[in-house]
């Protein structure tokens, strides 16, 4: 098996605010997160993709049409966007890390023909990342 | 479709301390041999990155595994106070008796962070420079 990974920016503002909370837990549990007015990051995402490679051509899959599905259903979608507002998958969810991964597994995975989306790495700062696997993949 | 997903979080720290390696079980001119520079009587430091990966399941009312604050309260007390600015072999009792080489260090920190109580961990990775990087994810793994 063989594990490629293409890794993209986008830069996005969001906040984090739960309405089931009052204001003061909102305040205690997202700290500077909780602005009202919002904050934003320069995100940056890494996809794997695992397969064996076609004989034909020597790749797992063709980097021009993961580039095209990553500029398609991430970057058009989130970049120089307010994640809370403009993502409508993300509506109803605190937009972080964790939840962002997960979504973007969920938009790129059925879009993979080739090899199998192996993981989704995405940093909010460098500093800080989550990771999304199919449960039971052995990280590579 | 999201329950047959596991999602884990990463977080960078950082530290810097001395250390020398040396070994008791080894003559001078072994230690000299086996550690190199890094057998210099007088010790040296680095500026070291720790990466601390733990996985959950993702609070829906918080979007999170575990609060970041948490976390780095967690790890500020059981790492970064005790490590940061310090000699690794005079400062850290774990170290009077073993090598503070960074496999040692790694294992190390993985034993103080293993009890975090709001997720689990599952790995650490200790960046001594931006070159050597090591990777523990506990007993059997």
């Amino acid at each position: 098996m063989v594990y490629l990974t293409r890794k993209i920016e986008f830069s996005a503002s969001h906040l984090y605010h739960n309405p089931a909370f009052s204001a003061e837990e909102n305040q205690r549990i997202f700290g500077k997160c909780n602005n009202p007015h919002g904050h934003g990051h320069n995100y940056t995402l890494e996809v794997t993709v695992a397969g064996e490679p076609d004989p034909a051509t020597g790749m797992v899959l063709d980097l021009k049409e993961l580039k095209e599905i990553l500029e398609r259903e991430i970057t058009q979608r989130m970049d120089h966007r307010f994640l809370n507002y403009e993502v409508p998958e993300l509506k109803g969810q605190i937009p972080t890390c964790e939840n962002i991964a997960r979504v973007i597994w969920n938009l790129l995975e059925p879009r993979i023909h080739q090899g199998k989306l192996h993981r989704v790495r995405l940093y909010e700062t460098p500093d800080l990342f989550a990771d999304c696997y199919r449960n039971g993949a052995k990280p590579a | 479709m999201s329950e047959t997903l596991k999602i884990e979080l990463g977080r960078r720290y950082r530290f810097a301390a001395s250390h020398r390696l040396h070994s008791e079980h080894l003559s001078a001119e072994e230690n000299a041999r086996v550690y190199g520079k890094c057998n210099n009587p007088f010790g040296h430091g680095h500026n070291y990155v720790v990466e601390i990966l733990v996985s959950g399941s993702v609070d829906p009312a918080t979007g999170m595994i575990a609060n970041l604050a948490d976390l780095d309260a967690f790890v500020e007390r059981e790492v970064i106070e005790p490590f940061d600015h310090k000699s690794l072999n005079e400062d850290v009792p774990a170290f009077r008796e073993k090598v503070p080489t960074t496999e040692n260090v790694c294992k190390e920190i993985f034993q103080r962070l293993k009890h975090f109580p709001k997720a689990r961990l599952e790995r650490i990775r200790v960046e001594e420079t931006s070159n050597n990087a090591f990777e523990y994810a506990g007993e059997g793994n």
